[in-house]
């Protein structure tokens, strides 16, 4: 869907056929190149045949006056074939065909002194009308009016500068036809300096429709039309120095210095064209620099920054539209909305109506992001659209790549919570073998012993026996303090309240608990474990502290604890043990923060989620 | 001395029983569960039950449960759980479902005969008994606040022979104090407990209770 301003420039449909109205663009390109040449040739002909005599007279004018006259058709041929550019593309060849018939007067003979008299100026009006149409697709109202009063004055003035002379007076031969209806030297002098004047107000009027476009485009039509503006600005300020200097000479002769530095002049007008119409081809290159652009990182900022300055731009906009992650959510907003297939756009804040709107699909054909463009790059749809896709297919890479690293992490966090839980499992099983096999066992082994004392009374087996129990209780204590380091049994068995209680028994500081009963999930439990075991350590052996509170808090998404002591602060978070408490819940996607201000305590909040 | 035994592991049972019969008490019946020892009871009542802290099927606390099923089956038979965890939270959910006659002891130090013997005798006549470690970590650990503070430390130490079992004559000879001594310190205990001055008996139990649960507070 998208809103242009006009229908001239009607692109080609989404079915891909073609629509444009001239026939010359459906033509082979040899078949066209060979029309042109054709056309070329003649009205190069054409041109010289009516040239000839001033090519004897003035050979240097004649040159350059049939040089500026096929360069102008040369250039129209060429926009023949860019789209929506046709108009100016003959009205280019008319004026530069007419340009030449204008000095068909020096024939001096028959009717042509009249013509070149009378239409004189209708290359001018056909140039201006190229000049001002470029490359819109129409003409504004001020602008037709002025080419209309323009074309009246020139020909009403002209004829009746005609009328009110004769062939002799006019300095053409006798053997000219001059409709001399009414002689009158005095009032043809008059007709001619009015007819002078008003060109001149025409002149000056069109200089500042130029001036008044150039500060009017923006963007790409700026670059596109600005030397074109700035050859018609020279040209009709030759055109104005030629009329002064015809004031001076006699029309059959003509000023024909002038008449040489206009024909130099009006031929910058075509090679602007030219270089307006390579200008627009090399648009194509800023593809080159957007590609390399939002290959870095296609986010949407990024597209938007290489868009607008590949676009020339600035009011330009992407959009993500809403859902556009999930299929079902975009389907079902577009058609709540009651949108049709191209509803996505509908999403999106109403655009004023002259802009460019292209929605920015997945393959599946889901709206990804929305393009909002100024309606004057309805002209460079080309550009345009290759520019879109171009974006698009970075988003659409961007989202992929964001979706299989999603994917990735979501599978390396599995794995990572697997193989803790299976560290745990483990650790818990060790822990289980030693106490109920080999601590049974020896404990076992410790009353049997002193079962067998009871059986002697012999003094040095008693003493032996003794000793043995006393090593046995070692023995014991050592794999206890073992087990215990694999995992604290009271942990699996009573949960973290029973498990910190056994920890806060044995450190010789005051410790706050305040442990709810509720149990956690095995691994959650293990972790807070270690951190309030590794920050009650810390709190003993670096804070100097002499009270701590431990606060448990079991939610059903997550298990807070704080840890808060009184100790000398100023705790190092990248110290081993505060790293690895940072480690350890980062393991299970939690967080920790670390608050230690020098002399005021040190407080570590931590949360894991319970999923 | 007439004695059931519930310990999962053949071995410790074992030595348990060579260690008992040594010292002249009578096991009427060894298994490996909580569940064998409530029918074995039923059918020949002895006069204490010694039974694991962690026995099958889930190796938690089916010592402390089955305690208390034998206890409200039975109000007089003497009940002895042996551990190797020397955690008061376990002591203290002990007397809270079994209330008197009593104790929880670790297994590390069951091996002095005598001693056993006579922490046995005192749980069948309706005491309470906890490990002497367990008491011994209690008193020295530091607390912020709790109601154990407001105690001078001859008192507390009076509180921990409570807790380890010992009567006042006991405890008289251990602190070699008078028994009228020890008596005055008993009832200050009581009473800045907040405990019932009339109710000696239940007192000594509610004393060691609030003395195991001050870990908590």
């Amino acid at each position: 869907m998208v809103r242009h301003p006009a229908g001239d420039l009607a692109r080609p449909a989404r079915d891909g056929s073609p629509r444009w109205r001239g026939g010359v663009r459906l033509l082979r390109p040899w078949r066209f190149y060979l029309l042109a040449g054709a056309i070329l040739a003649g009205l190069g002909c054409l041109d010289t045949v009516a040239e000839l005599p001033e090519l004897q007279q003035t050979p240097a004018l004649g040159v350059v006056n049939l040089g500026a006259s096929l360069t102008f058709i040369l250039t129209g041929l060429l926009l023949l074939r860019e789209r929506g550019q046709r108009g100016v593309a003959w009205a280019l060849i008319l004026a530069g065909t007419l340009r030449s018939l204008d000095f068909v007067d020096a024939w001096n003979t028959g009717p042509w002194p009249v013509y070149a008299v009378v239409f004189g100026a209708a290359d001018r009006v056909f140039g201006a009308w190229a000049l001002l149409r470029y490359p819109w697709p129409r003409l504004s109202r001020p602008q037709r009016i002025y080419l209309i009063a323009l074309t009246s004055w020139m020909l009403t003035g002209r004829v009746m500068v005609v009328v009110t002379s004769t062939a002799r007076s006019t300095g053409y031969s006798a053997s000219s036809w001059w409709p001399s209806l009414l002689p009158d030297p005095g009032l043809n002098k008059l007709i001619d300096l009015i007819l002078s004047c008003g060109e001149g107000i025409f002149a000056i009027t069109l200089i500042a429709f130029f001036v008044m476009r150039l500060l009017e485009t923006k963007g790409l039509d700026r670059i596109v039309i600005a030397p074109i503006m700035a050859a018609g600005l020279a040209a009709v300020v030759a055109a104005s120095g030629t009329a002064v200097a015809q004031l001076f000479s006699s029309i059959s002769t003509g000023p024909t210095g002038a008449y040489l530095v206009e024909g130099l002049v009006d031929v910058t007008v075509p090679l602007a064209f030219l270089v307006a119409v390579i200008q627009r081809a090399l648009l194509a290159r800023n593809l080159a620099e957007l590609s390399a652009k939002i290959a870095i990182g296609a986010d949407l900022g990024s597209v938007r920054y290489a868009l607008r300055e590949t676009l020339h731009d600035p009011t330009l906009e992407v959009l993500e539209l809403p859902g556009s992650g999930s299929p079902a959510s975009a389907d079902g907003e577009a058609r709540r909305r009651g949108g049709g297939p191209d509803a996505g756009v509908a999403l999106v804040p109403a655009p004023a109506d002259s802009r460019l709107v292209e929605v920015i699909r997945t393959d599946a054909g889901l709206p990804i992001a929305v393009v909002i463009a100024d309606a004057a790059l309805a002209r460079y749809r080309g550009l345009f659209d290759a520019a879109v896709r171009t974006s698009g297919l970075a988003l659409k890479n961007a989202q992929l790549q964001a979706q299989s690293a999603r994917a990735e992490l979501d599978h390396v966090r599995a794995s990572r919570a697997r193989i803790i839980e299976a560290g745990l499992a483990e650790r818990r099983r060790l822990e289980r073998d030693l106490h109920d096999g080999a601590q049974q066992h020896l404990l076992g082994l410790a009353a049997r012993l002193t079962a067998a004392m009871a059986h002697t009374a012999d003094p040095e087996a008693t003493a032996a026996f003794r000793q043995a129990r006393i090593e046995l209780g070692e023995v014991l204590a050592k794999l206890r303090d073992l087990a215990h380091g694999i995992h604290p049994a009271t942990l699996s068995q009573g949960g973290l309240s029973a498990a910190l209680e056994e920890v806060a028994e044995r450190l010789p500081l005051a410790i706050d608990l305040s442990i709810p009963p509720d149990r956690a999930a095995p691994g959650v439990e293990a972790a807070a474990y270690f951190v309030a075991c590794e920050a009650l350590s810390n709190a003993v052996k670096h804070a100097n502290a002499s009270s701590v509170t431990v606060t448990v808090r079991i939610g059903e998404s997550r298990l807070e604890l704080e840890i808060a002591d009184d100790g000398i602060g100023g705790a190092d978070p990248a110290g081993s043990g505060l790293a690895n408490i940072v480690d350890r819940v980062s393991a299970l996607d939690g967080e920790t923060s670390i608050d230690s201000p020098p002399g005021s305590g040190t407080r570590i909040l931590v949360r894991i989620p319970c999923a | 001395m007439r004695l059931a035994i519930a310990d999962d592991s053949a071995l410790f049972r074992n030595g348990l029983i060579l260690l008992l019969e040594a010292s002249g008490a009578q096991v009427t019946a060894q298994v490996s569960a909580g569940t064998e020892l409530i029918a074995c009871i039923q059918a020949d009542p002895p006069d204490a039950v010694i039974l694991d802290l962690r026995m099958p099927p889930t190796f938690t606390g089916e010592g402390i449960s089955t305690a208390a099923q034998i206890r409200s089956r039975d109000a007089d038979i003497g009940i002895l759980v042996l551990s190797t965890f020397a955690e008061t939270s376990y002591a203290s959910q002990l007397l809270d479902a079994v209330g008197h006659g009593v104790g929880y002891l670790l297994k590390d130090n069951v091996t002095d005969a005598d001693n056993l013997i006579s922490q046995l005798d005192r749980i069948v006549s309706g005491e309470t008994v906890i490990d002497p470690s367990i008491v011994r970590r209690l008193l020295q650990r530091k607390r912020r606040a709790s109601r154990i503070d407001a105690l001078n430390p001859r008192e507390r130490d009076v509180l921990g022979r409570m807790a380890e079992g010992r009567s006042n004559v006991g405890i008289a000879q251990d602190l070699y104090l008078s028994p009228r001594t020890v008596e005055a310190h008993v009832t200050n205990v009581f009473a800045k407990l907040g405990l019932d001055q009339t109710d000696t008996d239940n007192n000594r139990i509610r004393a060691v209770l609030t003395f195991l649960r001050s870990a908590k507070e």
